[in-house]
């Protein structure tokens, strides 16, 4: 059955290369359903392959926030944990990826993530191959799972590397990177798509370079233990050196030779943010790779964003070697998300951990019913005053602000000696604490229920508007259109369409796409990129060429829906400029003026692009005479629109989001299709004269 | 120097009946007269974009009169200039199929209105019509220089160096502020190691350094770097409408109210408790409770303007 699966070839994908798929993508997803799917079946229960899909997302969600949970308790402790595990569970940054038919890598992938980090922190505390051992494990169901692997392979380098550097190196340490790192690489290069990268590619070199040293400093270690003299130490010591500046230049130098490809387009992407923009547009151009604005932190995350700085300096405080996991993932994790919207999936997790370290410490200081001995101002220490004491000195007029603050300041540079006596006085002020987090935590909840229900909870196939009265309309011209496709169309129609809607049309409406979700082959969406931003004369050849039936548009214009192709059409002029940059030159699709414009003052190129062409096709006559108007772009459409000679209009759908067009075979006379289109319509070949007869037709 | 371009002028009706090889000529003459770059007045731009030429052509049309107000175009120029002079260092054969010109608005009005140019400034490239360089593709109407890359001359130069006989042998001025500031620094630190030591083996310095980052970070700062984002709007207007757009400094604020909201939360957690005296112990949690209180309804208000539908509400 595996042996089937690495081989399966999907013909009807990236139409006419095809796609092997078993070796284009992260099998983990698809072999957990399918372990799943069987495993219920052994067990007599009947279950649907689609239903274990729907409800996967779900229920690895669950185990998301158990392995948070164990991974908060190494951290801090259980009370901090089960915090952690229900902020998790919640947070809509984590619920976009766990609602239930969310069936995509991310929603195994961040289980994978949190448990192979508690098992490295484990590993790391107990010094057991075994904990190593299983990071090891899951690190591989990871890279099998998701691209987001790579975050693993650095994260744990890191971490040894920053230990190494503060001279915390331990036994424990090495046990558990050469366990974690020998088993983890050697069984991640068994998933075909990863293959020999682990050795060869920079983003796993970190991960190598951090073993080598690992095992000089381990060689050195040993060595010294045998020694006393003191000139051979020294002399170790240099050698050591010279070993790791060697092994340094080996790795500059194979980089430079090629023997160890450069990070690939998109990790470069990370580091030199304009990277993406300039040379590779189709990462540039997925709305998930966009940059995060503010918003987009407070909305996904909510008050943990705020606590999640006070419970990275609670780690400060203790400063084990797991709390400095922590912060280190806490840095490099809101870099990450503040690059990219996607990233904010690894961000998430830290920031529960650390938020509910701050939580979990604020309600320990405050629940606790334990009250110190308070000491009154200008009497000695040993004076014991009672609750009633102190709650007379509380009535007492609070103190100005200036003379707290210097009180603070004084007791938070002394703040790290466990020794001092500390505690809550009396029975008010821990009332207003904890009611105040409770208020916090309702208002979390609430939080989290109005955002997944808004954002999150609707498909993306089906749209929900609201009518006038408030009832609800629903949208659904993607099925009508898909399903159309299905029943109108021979089965072996080939559709072409921008990516985005690849996979759709596929699942959807089964039929052979050009180009789809999985963006391996630039070139070929450049194809598409081009015949839809040419004109219809330079375009037909390359529809005729990759035997394009169909061409298949989004077009909000009528119904207000931003998200379709007109303006998703300047990335398509871009990715298409990168591969023929003679042919296509993305500023003539503005005006003059730099506006992108798509009414009468829109540039000739714009108005002759096949994009342009298909979108606003009879789009003015819907208005009857009216003045036609582009509600996305809220400009007023000419009165004639264009007019199409080599495509002939096949399906719109109710409100015009999908149109799709049939491709016209080569005209049987030999005319080309401009001719013989003017033809039928009655015009003479040469005209001297305005053609009169047009307005007649 | 400016006897040149008006020799030129003069003598261009003589200069059209010339054969292709005097007209190239010619201009490589203006070329090594302007230092490399060809002054263009209305006639000259006809000689430069002949029908039959072998030779390419860059031209800036630009407006650096100060009357015009034209901010890029200042901008712009010095790297133009840089790219140009990088192009007299190619050997002649290749140097003279190539030339560099520039049209300032208001010494040829004429070649922007024949050409419909309303803006400045603008990059033409003129393919060669004949000979061996011209075009693979056989293009033959110019190429406009896209200004998505900024105004430097770097992308510049890479770009038209798709369109030049040889690439352009451009390399980026050696930054010597950068590596002086960054070599001083270092020997600042070295040098004083000893005393700055306790400093880096402080936990606390790079607790610092930690929330900081992490705070500017999940405030939109990688957006505002990123798109290049203003600082503010005009008017006094700072927070930047729509829910997936913001200005640089909301990036402050926010990096403010949730620094001010987590050390509340950390000053009743590692500092209250230790505090000895029961009524300023009583006042701080108060303190710290309403600071809390307040910056969160503030914090939910300004997302509030961001995100028009948001329902919740707490004191504002």
């Amino acid at each position: 059955m595996l042996q089937a699966f690495w081989n399966w070839f999907d013909p009807t994908a990236w139409y006419p290369l095809g796609r092997v798929v078993g070796g284009t993508i992260y099998p983990g997803l698809m072999a957990t359903s399918g372990v799943i799917y069987n495993i219920l079946h052994a067990l007599h229960l009947p279950v649907d392959i689609r239903n274990i899909c729907v409800l996967l997302a779900p229920g690895f969600s669950a185990l998301t926030a158990w392995s948070t949970y164990m991974f908060t308790k190494e951290m801090k402790d259980e009370s901090a944990g089960l915090l952690a595990a229900a902020f998790i569970g919640i947070v809509p940054g984590y619920i976009s990826r766990s609602v239930a038919g969310s069936y995509d890598n991310e929603a195994i992938a961040i289980f994978l993530l949190m448990f192979t980090f508690f098992c490295w922190i484990k590993a790391l505390k107990t010094g057991s191959a075994f904990f190593g051992t299983l990071a090891a494990l899951f690190y591989f169901y990871m890279v099998a799972a998701w691209g987001g692997y790579a975050f693993i392979t650095n994260m744990i380098p890191l971490h040894s590397l920053v230990l190494i550097i503060m001279g915390r190196f331990s036994s424990r340490l090495y046990v558990a990177y050469s366990s974690w790192y020998a088993v983890g690489t050697l069984s991640s290069m068994q998933v075909p798509f990863v293959g020999f990268q682990p050795v060869s590619t920079s983003e796993h070199m970190a991960a190598l370079g951090v073993f080598g040293l690992l095992q000089i400093i381990a060689f050195a270690e040993l060595v010294r233990s045998h020694l006393s003299s003191k000139q051979f130490q020294t002399l170790l010591l240099a050698s050591v050196i010279g070993l790791g500046v060697l092994g340094a230049l080996g790795f500059v130098g194979l980089t430079y030779k090629g023997w160890i490809a450069p990070w690939t387009g998109r990790f470069y992407s990370l580091w030199d943010t304009g990277y993406a923009k300039k040379y590779i547009p189709i990462i540039a151009s997925v709305s998930e790779h966009q940059p995060t604005a503010w918003p987009s932190f407070f909305m996904d995350l909510h008050f943990l964003i705020f606590l999640f700085p006070a419970g990275v300096v609670m780690c400060f405080n203790k400063l084990r070697d797991e709390h400095i996991f922590v912060i280190l993932y806490a840095v490099v994790a809101s870099y990450f998300a503040g690059v990219m919207v996607r990233l904010m999936l690894t961000l998430t997790p830290v920031v529960c951990v650390a938020a509910a370290i701050a939580f979990s410490s604020l309600l320990d200081t405050y629940i606790d019913p334990i009250e110190p001995e308070s000491i009154v101002e200008g009497q000695p220490e040993g004076d014991v005053a009672g609750a009633v004491d102190s709650k007379k000195a509380k009535k007492t007029a609070p103190q100005p602000t200036s003379t707290a603050l210097g009180d603070i300041v004084s007791k938070f540079s002394s703040s790290s000696k466990p020794s001092r006596p500390h505690g809550i006085f009396g029975l008010n002020t821990r009332l207003i604490v904890i009611l105040n987090a409770i208020g916090m935590l309702i208002f979390f909840v609430l939080h989290c229920t109005w955002v997944t229900s808004n954002a999150y909870s609707s498909p993306s196939v089906v749209l929900a508007s609201s009518n006038p009265d408030g009832s609800q309309h629903i949208i659904d011209d993607f099925r009508e259109a898909y399903y159309w496709l299905r029943q109108n169309t021979p089965e072996n129609a080939v559709v072409m369409s921008w990516w985005d809607y690849g996979y759709q049309i596929a699942g959807m409406a089964d039929r052979p796409t050009l180009v789809d979700n999985n963006t391996w082959n630039n070139t070929h969406i450049a194809t598409v990129g081009k015949a839809m931003s040419s004109t219809e004369e330079v375009a037909y050849p390359i529809l005729r060429k990759h035997d394009v039936d169909y061409v298949l548009i989004i077009f909000g214009g009528l119904l207000g829906y931003s998200g379709d192709d007109i303006n998703k059409f300047l990335w398509m002029v871009r990715i298409a400029q990168g591969v023929w940059p003679d042919e296509i030159q993305e500023p003539n699709y503005f005006t003059r003026q730099g506006e992108y414009r798509v009414d009468e003052a829109a540039p000739p190129t714009m108005k002759n692009s096949l994009m342009y062409k298909m979108s606003y096709y009879r789009f003015s006559e819907l208005f009857g005479g009216n003045q036609a108007m582009d509600r996305v772009r809220s400009q007023q459409m000419p009165k004639t629109g264009p007019t199409l000679d080599y495509l002939d209009e096949a399906f719109t759908s109710e409100n015009w989001i999908v149109r799709i067009y049939q491709v016209k075979k080569e005209d049987l006379l030999g005319r080309d299709l401009k001719t013989a289109n003017a033809f039928a319509q009655g015009k003479k070949r040469k005209r001297t004269k305005p053609p009169v007869r047009r307005r007649a037709v | 120097m400016l006897l040149l371009p008006l020799l030129a002028l003069i003598s261009l009706p003589l200069a059209l009946a010339l054969s292709n090889d005097q007209t190239q000529e010619q201009l490589v003459k203006l070329a090594e007269a302007g230092n490399g770059i060809i002054k263009v007045d209305d006639r000259t731009f006809d000689l430069l974009t002949a029908p039959k030429r072998d030779w390419s052509v860059t031209i800036v049309f630009t407006a650096l009169d100060p009357r015009r107000k034209c901010g890029p175009c200042k901008e712009f120029q010095p790297s133009y200039n840089t790219v140009a002079k990088a192009w007299t260092k190619v050997p002649t054969t290749e140097r003279n199929k190539h030339f560099f010109a520039i049209v300032d608005f208001d010494e040829s009005m004429t070649v922007f209105q024949k050409l419909g140019l309303q803006s400045a400034p603008v990059v033409h490239v003129y393919p060669a019509l004949e000979g061996p360089h011209k075009p693979a593709s056989g293009r033959t109407s110019h190429i406009t220089y896209d200004f998505g890359n900024g105004y430097d001359a770097e992308p510049l130069a890479e770009q038209l160096s798709q369109h030049t006989p040889v690439p352009i042998p451009y390399s980026p001025p050696i930054d010597w502020t950068k590596y002086g500031t960054f070599l001083g620094i270092a020997l600042i630190a070295v040098t004083t190691l000893r005393f700055i030591s306790p400093v880096l083996k402080s936990r606390w310095t790079w607790a610092i350094i930690t929330i900081l980052t992490t705070l500017i970070m999940t405030s939109g700062y990688m957006f505002t770097r990123i798109r290049g984002v203003p600082y503010s709007g005009g008017g006094g207007q700072w927070i930047a409408g729509g829910y997936q757009n913001q200005y640089g400094q909301e990036t402050q604020v926010i990096a403010m109210i949730y620094g001010l909201l987590g050390s509340a939360f950390l000053m009743l957690t590692m500092v209250t408790p230790y505090q000895t005296s029961p009524g300023r112990q009583k006042a701080q949690i108060w303190l710290w409770n309403i600071v809390i209180f307040i910056m969160f309804s503030v914090l939910i208000s300004i997302f509030r303007v961001k995100n028009r539908g948001y329902p919740f509400k707490l004191l504002l």
